[in-house]
Parts: structure tokens; sequence; C-alpha cells
């Protein structure tokens, strides 16, 4: 218990060492610190809490699995959350095919064939997590957020929900800074745009 | 992304102000041309409030299990074997003799290895007639090994009644469900024992 109390008020450098040392309670010590920050943000980016869920696990494992080369001048933050966005990302990227493949072969040449190569699924009840998801994310912003790209959304998470510099969000989604300052500016418009008619 | 003169409010003008960085340089700027345009205060009302809503949305806590399951599949490095290796690599390389002894140890195995991979480079024949001798020799051992073990249990007096026990198909056959039935509980044994635990047994 003292080991753990001791550990909390190390910097993360200094508990990446430990855990290089090979030190249990340090691995858990960093998973405490960034459990909820990166499940938050995976959660917003793909709203499904079981999917966002593997995803942060496998950040967690990616991350964890390969301290050895973690760079200790990078901050460790940054560090995961390229790994978490990166993932999340790639998981929309990979959902917008599925979806586009359940429509129909976009190389089909009639409506019949487009039905024809289509995938048939039956109805789907709303399970227990989604429907926690339904309530979780529910609120208007969220909504609002949730119509953002999936650029846009990271950007204004990183910046107003994690509270990152700019300067910090470039290095993390691997974007110039004028680039991710663009982004925000126009997801904050969008924003306002979307919850506009709750002023009315 | 600042603003011309006499325009309105930029980005990063609405950042500074947004943030309450007073030391920005553009903050002085921006604050006067606030004082006189209705537009931009409307503008800056409007972000600081979208802002505040977003820095008060919730974090949201994954499962219970989640720090377990992770660890559960992340290769935790054995700190004693880091240890000994950092005392050995300390203790290697302490003093000028104990870094001499290393490197003659070192190249003793390396010209060792060296010398060995040069020589079957340029004696082949040698090495197939090494090869073809070992065979030979390995082969006579195990059929040997084979015949003796053959000639032991026809020595044996219990081979008779073994013998006369299964000697109908249907004792042969009760046989082999028996050794088959042995080795699937053994398997499905092996495989309970060897399961990982479930998650909520760690908080049952």
């Amino acid at each position: 218990m003292a080991q753990r109390e001791g550990i909390q008020g190390l910097t993360d450098q200094e508990v990446v060492a430990l855990a290089r040392s090979g030190a249990e309670t340090a691995y858990r010590e960093l998973v405490r610190r960034y459990e909820r920050p990166i499940f938050s943000l995976v959660y917003r980016m793909v709203r499904d809490r079981e999917l966002a869920e593997d995803l942060s696990q496998e950040t967690f494992i990616k991350a964890l699995n390969a301290l050895d080369s973690y760079r200790p001048e990078y901050k460790f933050s940054s560090w995961i959350f390229k790994i978490a966005n990166n993932a999340a990302i790639d998981q929309l990227r990979r959902r917008e095919l599925d979806t586009l493949s359940l429509e129909g072969s976009p190389h089909a040449a009639t409506p019949d064939a487009v039905e024809a190569t289509a995938l048939q699924i039956g109805s789907r009840g709303e399970s227990a997590l989604d429907a926690v998801a339904s309530i979780e994310l529910g609120g208007e912003i969220e909504k609002a957020i949730a119509q953002l790209r999936p650029e846009y959304r990271s950007c204004i998470l990183l910046r107003h929900v994690e509270g990152y510099a700019y300067e910090e969000i470039a290095q993390i989604l691997d974007l110039p800074l004028g680039t991710v300052k663009t982004y925000i500016h126009r997801a904050r418009h969008e924003l306002r745009r979307a919850l506009e008619h709750l002023r009315q | 992304m600042t603003s011309p003169s006499g325009a309105h409010l930029a980005f990063d003008d609405f950042d500074v102000l947004l943030s309450g960085d007073a030391e920005s340089p553009l903050h002085a700027p921006a604050e006067a041309h606030l004082a006189g345009c209705n537009q931009c205060r409307a503008e800056l009302a409007a972000q600081s409030t979208l802002i505040a809503r977003l820095e008060s949305l919730p974090f949201f806590s994954p499962s219970l299990a989640f720090s377990d399951l992770v660890l559960q599949r992340v290769a935790l490095p054995d700190p004693f074997a880091l240890r000994s290796l950092a005392t050995s690599r300390k203790r290697l390389l302490a003093s000028r003799r104990s870094l001499v002894a290393v490197s003659v140890v070192l190249c003793a195995v390396v010209g060792t290895m060296l010398a060995s991979v040069m020589w079957t480079l340029a004696n082949p024949d040698a090495v197939s007639s090494v090869g073809t001798w070992a065979g030979n020799t390995a082969s006579q051992w195990l059929w040997v090994a084979i015949r003796g073990g053959f000639a032991n249990i026809v020595e044996q007096p219990w081979l008779g009644t073994a013998q006369a026990w299964f000697a109908t198909p249907l004792r042969l056959a009760l046989l082999s469900l028996g050794i088959t039935l042995i080795y699937v509980g053994g398997l499905v044994a092996l495989r309970r024992l060897m399961a990982l635990p479930r998650a909520g047994a760690a908080h049952a």
C-alpha cells in the first residue's frame, strides 16, 4: 500500500522507468492514470462502449508491451493518446468500409445488383451496452460531437476535454500546427451551429 | 491567423482572450478591439459558453476488470533477471582487468567459432564422412535397442497371459476404448487446468 502511495507522487517518466525495471505496480499505476482519459476519448470517437473498451485495452497492451521503445523526451500521455487515437481512427475507417459493403457493391450497375450484393441483416435489438451508451452519450453536446468529422472530433476532444496544448495535439495527431488550429476552429463553428437551437 | 488591422478578431485573438493569457502580444490589441465591437463580443461570449460546456464533459470509466485484463496480456519483465543482468554487466565492466578478461574470453569464443566454420568450409569431404559414420552408428544403436527391448518383452512370464486376455476382437476393442477414454479425460483435465481465470473471478 505504501509502495502504491509512493508511486502516485512520481512523474510519468519515473513510473515508466520503474515499469521498465519490472515493477508490476508501475504498470498498474500507468493504467490507473490513463484508463479514464483514454477510454473517454475512444468511447466518444467510436460511440460503442464494448468496442471502446476493447480498443482501449489494445491501446494499453500495445503501449505497455513497447515501453522499451518509448523515448522519455516525449510526454508519455502524448504517446499513449497517439496510439489510442490511431486505434479509434482505424476502427472508424474499417466501419466505413463495412457500411459500404452492407449497402451493396459500389460496382453494381443496377439497383437490383446493388440489392443483390448487399448483406442481409435481421433486425437487431438494442443490447444492454448499447442502451448504456445511448444514455451516456445522449446529451445534446455529445450528439453534436458525434456529428463532427473524426479528425475534428479528435482535435476538439484533445483540446477541450483532455486539455492539451495545440503543439501537443499536433504531435499526437501527426498534423501541422496550422491544421490543428483550423480543425479546432471549424469544429467549434460546427458545434455552435449544431447547438444553436438550444439557445432559441 | 491574426486579423488584419481594422477587421474583426481572428481565431488566435479569440484564443488568447479565452485562455486569459495577458502576457501575449495579441491580448492588448484584442481587448481594445473588443471594447468597440459588439459582434466580436458576442462571438467571444458564444465561444466561451461552448468551451465551458466542452470542459464540463465527464470522463467515463471502463469496466472494473479493465486493468486486470490489460495486465494479463502484458509481458512484464522479470525484475530478478533484469537485476542479475545489470549486476553482471556492472561487475564485468568494473575494472580494467575484468574488461580484459571479458575481451579475451569473447575473442576465444568468437575465434573458435570462426575457426570451426573455416575448417568446415575447407574440408567438406571430412565433414561428410563424419556425418555418414555418425548416421550409421546411430541407426545401428537404434536397432540394437529395439531388438533388445522386444527380446526382453518376449522373455517375460506374463506375456502369454496378457496375449490370452486380448485374443478376441471384442476385448481388443474394449482395451482401445479404455485407452481412448483415459486419453480424452487427460486432455480435458489439462485444458481445465490451463484455462485462464474468468475476469469476474477476481472480484467474486
